[in-house]
């Protein structure tokens, strides 16, 4: 989720979306650099990304990252799991501190 | 899925694309590093360090692009494919033994699916029902199997509630021309509905339909077959229009049927379809189409949709059974006795699923086509069990890599699963292969099809069922053959296997003896059935039909088929009769109205006028004859006389005078008590006048087929109404030298008439025989591969047993064993193999009897000389094997085997 979040705002290559992870995540969330490219691949394969190599602000050609039209739904559907799942998780809070 | 099948064979571009983002990645990282402040080398680690292994991401990602197992696989076939080149001559011996089970397999499965199995090429052939009467119809008829007649097919094209049409059907053959000579072909006759109901549409012009006219005689149309239109019109495109000549008379051509479609009887392709309103042009001298007690065509129908062939049946008896009451009381009935008036109202309607259509070379063939279906499941079976043998073999050698591979962690499954990935290789190569040969064997086998068989009927090519079954053929095949090898290296132990010396793994040796007895069990089986078939066809040759047929030759004329009347083409074939008879070149000559041996007759139950009325039990066949066909076969004359001047009947007279009955029907009905002077006639019925003076008896002879031992009664053949039929010339000298001279006499009678079944009647013997030919040659070739294979198969394992006991051996022969015992140690391990398996093959002999039975002749299935023979042949052939490794084993030199360690 994280990744289709990120890619979601506009379209990245693999170096760039790990320095957004760490960027965004600070040192709470750590996440293994190498591991990235499995998870970018698997959902190249589930069709939720797409990538065409184009040209980096280096200069230099990368693999660009981006969301796909059923990746774009599958972000949606997670963000409202999620927010569901915490609203309940707050309410749970709120009613041991009442 | 099936992305990830397609990621296998892109897999190249894919690496290449993960290279490239990785390093792009980590010079980045590098460049950023660097920018902080690090010294290069320090920058290249630290990014190194964060990214983890690459080769391990790059594993990883190969994992999402093909999954596991899919990897694993390729893999395999990879590492299994270099073994096989490795070792040419093993993969060669494997493959062709497969080559051969597979390749055989699949051609006679594809004449099961096309003869037996495939359906019809029409609409939902799902819904097609053949209806036949099960009971005594009292009618006449003529024609094959599964008769009713042309009105109650009309009557039940009516019950709307159950079909959505009836329709009827008979082959016959016409005399045809588009304009030149008159040619035999193959026609049938049809009601009108036949096209609408199957759902066969025109490629030209149009079919028939309900709209055409059904009164007899009314509506001179045809349609062509694709097939006679394309080989004898060339595809003219102006072919609607024009007329076509059936028997002479003159029908027009109102359309062509579609391409794939053949009629519905596989072996028959017809060159024409002619309603039956026309069935008198169409078999001449018939006009009893509209009669109820005709019996000649077969109906068909087709059920609505939703409606089951049982309930169509049960549903259908209340209206029949009321139609039998009311045929009873139409006018010309004919008169029965009270018992077979109970038979006939007894009849019900037997409705039968027939998506196939109705064929009578199905009906021959079905169970000879299984029962050789049955032979090379056996014969893939045991090629499949040398392959087994052959990868055990291997396995044995390569237990110092297997073992190695166990102690480096490898799993037994994953073990288990390369050796299978090998042996469905090796049989996919063999399905390959046997793909690629199969249309030559299904040549062959076609040649071995009754030669009426239409040539066009049964095609050789490859199509996508034929494809699918060798497909599923041969994983079948790999499965099998390894599935003792996975079995086995699942079942290894890692200490022992390391333990062990050079490769001496007994336990494999077990299995591959288990294997052998198999392989014999099965050879056993096949061989006993090639001998029950070759004695069926030699006794059967050895019977012989009865008569001489050297320098006899045979051919028949209908002169009706050409135009002439019936007392015209009586006058027309006696006198080519006499024309050939005056011949030089031919010692004797005879005309019979119904040919012999060619599967039918002419037959009814008769009527005997002894002391009391005797009614025949079953029907006779019965046939007329001019007076020369006795000498002209050579068929002796037991009793009484030949016919002569005296059985010519008056002017005007109608009927026989006289009849020559045979010796099983004096058997049969008389006891054995001179017959002559009786009197009998056709018919079982009180008003059957017996007045037909029996005035000889002629010894038994083959009328239908060499398998058919028939009481026959001949009535003489003289001036009348029989227009047609079949001569039988006996001539000086070889036979194929004459034909020509024949054909020029008949020419010379009437250059339009044409000549059908022009043959020697040895060779007219051999046709009737052609069913027994099939089986006995292709089963006798089988199991003679089978036993090759089993001989292979021992001959390895033997030769296997002999080296590795070959220190045992020394040492026997040391201590002062002689060579003879040490031969026979070796031949007792093999002949308790071979008498195992023969223990183990005695009941699947008992089973394969019982499928064969109907197709003996004179043998039993458990006929203990063949079984005899057969097991002798068996333990020879295998202790020759053995004797090879057994010889080996005693020329062990006891210094030679100590030291070898």
């Amino acid at each position: 989720m994280l990744i289709l979040q990120i890619v979601s705002l506009e379209p990245l290559h693999g170096y760039g979306i790990a320095q957004r992870v760490d960027q965004i995540s600070r040192s709470v969330v750590q996440v293994n650099q190498g591991s990235l490219y499995p998870a970018l691949h698997r959902l190249e394969l589930k069709g939720w990304l797409k990538a065409e190599w184009k040209e980096s602000e280096t200069g230099r050609e990368a693999k660009f990252y981006s969301l796909t039209a059923s990746g774009r739904k599958q972000l949606a559907a997670e963000k409202h799991s999620w927010a569901r799942l915490a609203d309940a998780v707050r309410l749970i809070f709120d009613e041991g501190a009442r | 899925m099936i992305t990830q099948l397609v990621n296998w064979f892109r897999r190249k571009k894919l690496e290449a694309g993960l290279e490239r983002e990785l390093r792009y990645h980590l010079d980045r990282r590098i460049t950023d590093l660097e920018s902080s402040g690090l010294p290069t080398g320090e920058a290249r680690r630290q990014a190194l360090l964060e990214l983890g292994g690459i080769a391990q991401i790059e594993e990883e990602v190969r994992d999402v692009w093909l999954s596991r197992w899919l990897r694993d696989f390729t893999y395999d076939l990879r590492l299994s494919t270099r073994s096989f080149l490795r070792m040419p001559s093993f993969s060669i011996t494997a493959v062709l033994s497969l080559v051969l089970g597979i390749g055989a397999t699949t051609a006679i499965y594809s004449l099961v699916d096309q003869v037996l199995l495939h359906a019809l090429p029409v609409r939902q052939p799902e819904r097609l029902v053949l209806i036949d009467w099960h009971g005594d119809q009292v009618a006449n008829g003529f024609g094959s199997w599964n008769l009713m007649s042309y009105p109650i097919c009309r009557d039940l094209d009516k019950q709307k509630q159950f079909f959505e049409g009836v329709f009827c059907r008979a082959l016959t053959t016409v005399n045809l021309s588009t304009g030149g000579d008159y040619r035999p072909a193959a026609a049938e006759i049809v009601s009108n509905n036949y096209f609408q109901v199957l759902g066969v549409g025109p490629v030209l012009g149009r079919v028939l339909t309900n709209d055409d006219d059904g009164t007899p005689n009314a509506n001179p149309v045809a349609v062509l077959s694709y097939d006679f239109w394309e080989t004898q019109l060339g595809r003219a495109p102006d072919v609607v229009g024009r007329k076509v000549l059936v028997n002479r008379h003159p029908l027009t051509i109102i359309g062509v049927a579609a391409s794939t479609f053949k009629g519905i009887d596989v072996g028959v392709v017809p060159s024409i379809w002619i309603p039956a309103s026309m069935s008198a042009q169409a078999i001449p001298g018939f006009s009893d189409l509209l009669d109820r007690r005709t019996r000649w065509m077969q109906v068909l129908g087709r059920l609505n949709q939703g409606v089951k062939v049982q309930e169509a049946e049960a549903a259908l008896q209340p209206w029949f059974k009321a139609m039998l009451q009311e045929d009873m009381r139409r006018a010309g009935f004919p008169v029965i006795t009270p018992e077979r008036r109970r038979e006939f109202l007894n009849s019900s309607l037997v409705l039968a699923a027939a998506p196939q259509g109705h064929s009578s070379l199905r009906r021959r063939l079905l169970e000879p086509l299984w029962v050789l279906f049955a032979v090379t499941a056996l014969l893939l079976g045991l090629a499949c069990l040398n392959v087994s043998g052959l990868f055990l073999a291997r396995g044995s050698a390569r237990d110092r890599e297997i073992g190695t591979r166990l102690a480096l962690g490898a799993s037994r499954g994953r073990l288990a699963r390369q050796l299978l990935a090998e042996s469905l290789l090796i049989a996919f190569v063999g399905g390959l292969l046997g793909i690629a040969v199969a249309p030559v064997a299904v040549r062959t086998l076609i040649a071995f099809l009754p030669p009426g068989t239409a040539p066009t009927a049964l095609h050789v090519g490859v199509d996508s069922r034929l494809l699918l079954f060798a497909f599923l053929a041969s994983i079948a095949a790999g499965l099998l053959s390894g599935l003792a090898p996975a079995w086995q290296a699942g079942r290894r132990s890692l200490m022992s296997s390391l333990r062990e010396r050079g490769g001496t793994a007994f336990g494999g040796v077990r299995l591959r003896k288990i294997i052998v007895t198999a392989q014999i069990a099965l050879t056993l089986t096949l061989v006993v059935g090639a001998a029950l078939f070759l004695r069926t066809l030699d006794a059967l040759m050895a019977k012989g039909p009865g008569f001489i047929t050297s320098s006899l030759v045979s051919f028949g004329i209908d002169s009706q088929r050409s135009g002439y009347s019936p007392a015209e083409g009586n006058r027309l074939i006696r006198r080519i009769d006499e024309a050939i008879r005056q011949s030089p070149i031919t010692e004797a000559s005879a005309i019979a109205q119904f040919a012999l041996l060619t599967g039918g007759s002419w037959n009814d139950p008769m009527t005997i006028l002894a002391d009391t009325r005797i009614v025949t039990n079953r029907d006779v066949n019965l046939n007329s004859v001019t007076p020369g066909f006795f000498q002209t076969l050579g068929i002796k004359i037991i009793e009484g006389r030949n016919f002569d001047e005296r059985d010519a009947p008056a002017p005007g007279e109608k009927g026989w005078r006289s009849a020559i009955v045979n010796e099983a029907f004096v058997k049969r009905y008389l006891g054995g008590r001179s017959p002559l002077g009786l009197r009998i006639c056709e018919g079982s019925g009180p008003d059957a006048k017996p007045n037909i003076e029996i005035v000889g008896v002629m010894s038994d002879f083959s009328y239908r087929g060499l398998r058919e031992d028939s009481e026959q009664a001949y009535f003489p053949f003289f001036e009348g109404e029989e227009a047609g039929g079949t001569f039988y010339v006996r001539v000086r000298g070889r036979p194929q030298s004459f034909l020509p001279s024949l054909r020029e006499i008949v020419h010379s009678a009437d250059p339009t008439l044409p000549m059908t079944d022009f043959r020697t009647v040895d060779e007219q013997v051999d046709r009737s025989l052609n069913s027994e030919h099939m089986l006995a040659t292709l089963s006798g070739s089988f199991s003679a591969l089978a036993l090759l294979l089993s001989l292979v198969g021992l001959y390895g394992v033997m030769s296997f047993v002999v080296t590795q006991r070959t220190r045992e051996i020394g040492i026997r022969l040391a201590l002062g064993a002689t060579r003879r015992s040490a031969i026979w140690l070796v031949l007792r391990d093999a002949l308790a193999m071979i008498l195992s398996g023969i223990g183990i093959g005695l009941p699947f002999v008992w089973a394969l009897g019982r499928l064969v039975e109907s197709q003996l002749y004179e043998v039993k299935p458990s006929d203990p000389i063949v079984i005899a023979l057969t097991i002798l042949v068996l333990c020879s052939a295998g202790l020759g094997a053995a004797l090879i490794p057994a010889h080996r084993a005693s020329c062990v030199n006891p210094t030679d085997a100590l030291r070898v360690e």
